[in-house]
C-alpha cells in the first residue's frame, strides 16, 4: 500500500491500477465488485486514503469514501453502472500480460491516465456496492437520471448544480469467451463517447465506473478459463472455504458424468477384504421357453447400479478356480434362481502363458441346473479382464449348451457390454480389457489377402509391361525410310 | 518362409529383427524398379513396426494364427487354389512361348527351314498351360457346398479339403510357372542353334524333354494332394 501512495501519479496510475488487479487476483475477491472513481479536474481526491490491501469495502465505508470524494470533486456524476463486474474481467481482457493491444478497456485507461486524481476501490462488498446509486442520490440531494450517450449530448450541464447521470451497461457471459469481450469493448466505447462529449461541453464531472453485482462466484472461476489470467491455482493459497467449494464442483462434475454414461460400480465379490471377482454388464435378461413362446426377464436392476447389491453366498475364488454366484429369488415363477460363472485358469504350453476361461455359465432353479460351456469363446490371459459387446446363446453365440439335451436348450441369457475378470484382480478395479472382437476381422483378413494377392500380380505384370521397348537398334534418322517390296 | 516361421512363435522381437533384416537384403537394386522398392519397404517396415508395438505392450497374444487360419473360410482357401493354378500356368506358358517365338520368328527370316520343326518348342510350352486347365477343372470339381458356419459346425474334413486345394493349386501353378520359362528360354536357344547348325536341333530336344518333365511332376504332386480331398457336409 505504500507504494500504491507513492505512484499516485497520472503516469503511474494504470499500471498501479493494474498491478493492484494482478495482486488481488491472488486474493479473496470472490463476491465483490470494484469501484473505479476518477474526476475531470481538480486533484481533490489524492488527499483520500485508499483501503488497506485485502480490504473489502461495507457499505458504511463505501459511504464515508463516497462522502469524501465529494466534497472535493465536482459535483456532475458521471456513473457508469455495469449488471456485472469483476476484476477477473480486468485482467482477463484488459490486456494486463504485455497484450495492451488486446485490452478491451482503451478508453478506460486513456481516462485514468488524462485524470488528476483517479481512485480505485478493488473491493467493494457485493451487497454495497448496489446501493451506490442510493448513496450518491442521497448525498447530493438530487434524483438520478438514466442517460445514454445520445440523450446526454441534447443535455446541457453546467458546473454548479449537482447531477446524477446513470449510464447502464450490459453485461454477458455467452457460451464463448469472445462475447464477454466484445461486450466490454462496446461499455468501453460508451464510456469514451460519454467522456468526450463531456470534454466538448467542457463541464467538470466525476466519473465513477462500478456494477451492480460481481459477475464472477469463487467456484466458477476455478474450473473453466484456462487462458490468460483465467487460471489462478498457482497463485492461490490454500483457502478452507475455496477447498469445499472445489470439492463440491468436483463431486457435481462426477455426479454429471454418471448421470450422462449410466456409470455404476461392477458386482464384487471380496475374498478376505480384497476383490476377488468383477462382473459387469449394461445390461442382463434371462428368457424361458414356455408352451412355445420365450418369457424375458430383465435382471439388470438386481444385479447392477448405484447402490445395488446382489446377494453373492456360494461365491468362491482360489488360485485356480473361481466362481461367482448371483442369488435371486422368484425370477420367471422359480423361487430360488441362482447364475453361476465358473471361471478356471491354467498354464498353455504352445503360448507359454497362463489364460483364464469361462468354462461354464449356469442357471441353477428350483433345483434343476441348465449349463452354457463357455470356454470356447470366453477367455483371456490371467492378468486381464475379458471384454465383449455382446455375450448370448443365440445372436452369433459366445455360449453354447452343454449337450444337445440338457436344459440350457429351452433358455436364453444375454448380457450387453459384458466385462469379467476371475482372477489377478487389484485395487478393486478390472485390469487391461482383453476385447472379444479383434482389430481385424476375418472377413478383414480375406478380403486383404485377395486384394493384396491381386496387387501383386498387377504390379508384377505392370513392371514387365514397362520394361518392353521398341526395338531402337537400327533406327537411322538420317537415313533413307524403309521401303517395303511389293514382290515376294 | 523365413518370415513366416518367425511370426508363428511367440518371440516377436526377432521377428521384428529379422523383418528388418531381411527388407535389406530384399532391397537388391537390380530386382526391383523404383517404385516396387518403395512399396515393399512400406509394407515390410510396417510389419516391422507392428511387431514391435505389439511386443512392447505384451499384446503378443493377439497374434493368433490359429484364429486365422480357423475364422477364415475353406471356400476362400479352395477358390484362391483354383485361380492360381491356372493363372500361373498360363504365365509360365506364355512366357515361355514369348520368349521362344520370337527367336523362331526372328531367326526364321535368314534361315526359313527351321519353322516347322521348332514348333515343337512352342507345343511343349502350350502343355504347360493344358496341364493348368486340366488340373483347375479337376480342383474345382472337388469344391462343393457345406452349411457350417463356425469352426465346430465347419468340421476338419472341410478345412482340409481347403487348404488341400490351395496347396495343390499353389503346386501345380508354380511347378508350371517355371517350367513353361525354362522351355520358353530352351526352346529360343534351340531355334537359334538350328538356324545356325540343322544337325544340332535334335539333341537340344533333349533338354527341353527334361525341362518338360518337372511340370508335369507338380501335376502329379497335385492329384497326390487333392486326392483324400471331400468337400461338404
Amino acid at each position: 500500500m505504500a507504494t500504491e501512495r507513492r505512484m499516485v501519479s497520472g503516469r503511474g496510475c494504470v499500471s498501479m491500477f493494474l498491478a493492484m488487479f494482478c495482486l488481488f487476483s491472488s486474493g479473496t475477491c470472490d463476491e465483490q465488485v470494484p469501484l473505479v472513481l476518477w474526476t475531470s479536474e481538480g486533484s481533490g481526491l489524492l488527499s483520500l486514503a485508499g483501503p488497506a490491501a485485502g480490504h473489502i469495502v461495507g457499505v458504511s465505508q463505501l459511504g464515508s469514501y463516497l462522502e469524501n470524494a465529494l466534497n472535493s470533486a465536482p459535483h456532475n456524476i458521471l456513473l457508469f453502472l455495469q449488471d456485472k463486474m469483476s476484476v477477473e474481467d480486468f485482467t482477463m481482457y484488459g490486456g494486463a500480460f504485455g497484450n495492451k493491444q488486446d485490452s478491451a478497456f482503451p478508453n478506460l485507461e486513456r481516462a485514468l491516465l488524462s485524470s488528476p486524481s483517479p481512485f480505485v476501490l478493488p473491493a467493494v462488498a457485493w451487497p454495497a456496492s448496489s446501493t451506490v446509486i442510493g448513496q450518491l442520490q442521497d448525498q447530493l440531494d438530487t434524483s438520478p437520471l438514466y442517460m445514454d450517450p445520445e440523450t446526454l449530448s441534447q443535455l446541457r450541464l453546467n458546473g454548479s448544480t449537482p447531477a446524477l447521470l446513470v449510464f447502464r451497461l450490459p453485461y454477458s457471459t455467452g457460451a464463448d469467451v469472445m462475447s464477454a469481450k466484445e461486450v466490454l469493448r462496446g461499455n468501453d466505447e460508451v464510456i469514451g463517447q460519454v467522456i468526450s462529449i463531456m470534454k466538448s461541453q467542457s463541464v467538470p464531472y466525476t466519473a465513477i465506473y462500478t456494477a451492480i453485482r460481481p459477475s464472477r462466484e469463487a467456484s466458477s472461476s476455478i474450473s473453466v478459463e484456462a487462458g490468460v489470467g483465467g487460471g489462478r491455482s498457482l497463485l492461490q493459497y490454500a483457502d478452507k472455504r475455496r477447498e469445499r467449494e472445489r470439492q463440491r464442483e468436483r463431486e457435481r462434475q462426477e455426479k454429471k458424468v454418471q448421470e450422462r454414461a449410466g456409470v455404476y460400480p461392477p458386482v464384487d465379490f471380496k475374498e478376505g477384504g480384497a476383490s476377488c471377482i468383477l462382473l459387469w454388464a449394461e445390461n442382463l435378461t434371462v428368457s424361458v421357453l414356455r408352451g412355445g413362446r420365450w418369457e424375458r426377464h430383465d435382471l439388470t436392476s438386481l444385479t447392477f447400479g448405484e447402490g445395488v447389491t446382489p446377494r453373492l453366498q456360494g461365491s468362491r475364488c482360489n488360485q485356480s478356480h473361481s466362481s461367482l454366484v448371483l442369488n435371486y429369488e422368484n425370477i420367471l415363477g422359480h423361487r430360488s434362481f441362482r447364475l453361476v460363472f465358473a471361471m478356471s485358469q491354467r498354464h498353455y504350453k504352445v503360448s507359454a502363458r497362463r489364460w483364464f476361461t469361462l468354462d461354464a455359465v449356469e442357471i441353477e432353479y428350483d433345483g434343476q441346473k441348465a449349463t452354457f460351456n463357455g470356454s470356447r469363446n470366453v477367455y483371456a490371459p490371467l492378468e486381464y479382464s475379458y471384454r465383449c459387446q455382446s455375450v448370448t446363446n443365440f445372436r452369433y453365440p459366445l455360449l453354447v449348451p452343454r449337450t444337445s439335451k440338457d436344459p440350457a436348450n429351452q433358455w436364453r441369457v444375454s448380457f450387453t457390454d459384458f466385462q469379467i475378470q476371475g482372477f489377478s484382480v487389484s485395487g478393486g478395479e478390472f485390469s487391461y480389457a482383453s476385447d472379444c472382437a479383434g482389430f481385424f476381422s476375418p472377413g478383414i483378413w480375406m478380403g486383404l489377402m485377395t486384394s493384396l494377392l491381386m496387387v501383386l500380380v498387377l504390379t508384377y505384370g505392370l513392371h514387365m509391361i514397362m520394361q518392353l521397348h521398341t526395338m531402337d537398334r537400327f533406327d537411322d534418322p538420317k537415313g533413307p525410310a524403309i521401303s517395303v517390296p511389293q514382290t515376294d | 518362409m523365413y518370415l513366416l516361421i518367425l511370426q508363428f512363435s511367440d518371440k516377436f522381437f526377432y521377428s521384428s529383427t529379422a523383418c528388418t533384416v531381411l527388407s535389406r537384403t530384399l532391397m537388391h537394386p537390380t530386382h526391383a524398379d523404383n517404385y516396387e522398392n518403395v512399396s515393399i519397404i512400406f509394407i515390410l517396415h510396417w510389419w516391422c513396426f507392428s511387431g514391435i508395438c505389439y511386443t512392447i505392450f505384451d499384446l503378443g497374444f493377439r497374434f493368433d494364427v490359429a484364429w486365422f487360419l480357423t475364422e477364415t473360410s475353406p471356400f476362400m482357401w479352395a477358390n484362391l487354389g483354383i485361380g492360381l493354378a491356372i493363372s500361373l500356368s498360363v504365365v509360365g506358358a506364355a512366357w515361355g512361348i514369348y520368349i521362344t517365338g520370337s527367336s523362331i520368328i526372328g531367326g526364321g527370316v535368314k534361315a526359313p527351314r527351321i519353322k516347322t520343326k521348332n514348333l515343337v518348342s512352342i507345343i511343349f510350352c502350350e502343355a504347360v498351360a493344358i496341364y493348368g486347365i486340366i488340373m483347375a477343372i479337376v480342383i474345382s470339381n472337388m469344391a462343393e457346398n457345406f452349411s457350417g458356419t463356425t469352426p465346430e459346425t465347419i468340421g476338419a474334413r472341410n478345412y482340409q479339403a481347403g487348404y488341400s486345394m490351395f496347396g495343390a493349386g499353389l503346386t501345380v501353378g508354380f511347378s508350371n510357372l517355371f517350367c513353361g520359362i525354362c522351355v520358353g528360354i530352351v526352346g529360343s536357344g534351340a531355334a537359334l542353334a538350328d538356324a545356325q547348325n540343322g544337325s544340332l536341333f535334335v539333341k537340344i530336344l533333349i533338354v527341353e524333354i527334361f525341362g518338360s518333365a518337372i511340370g508335369l511332376f507338380g501335376v502329379i504332386v497335385a492329384i497326390l494332394q487333392t486326392s483324400k480331398v471331400k468337400m461338404g457336409d
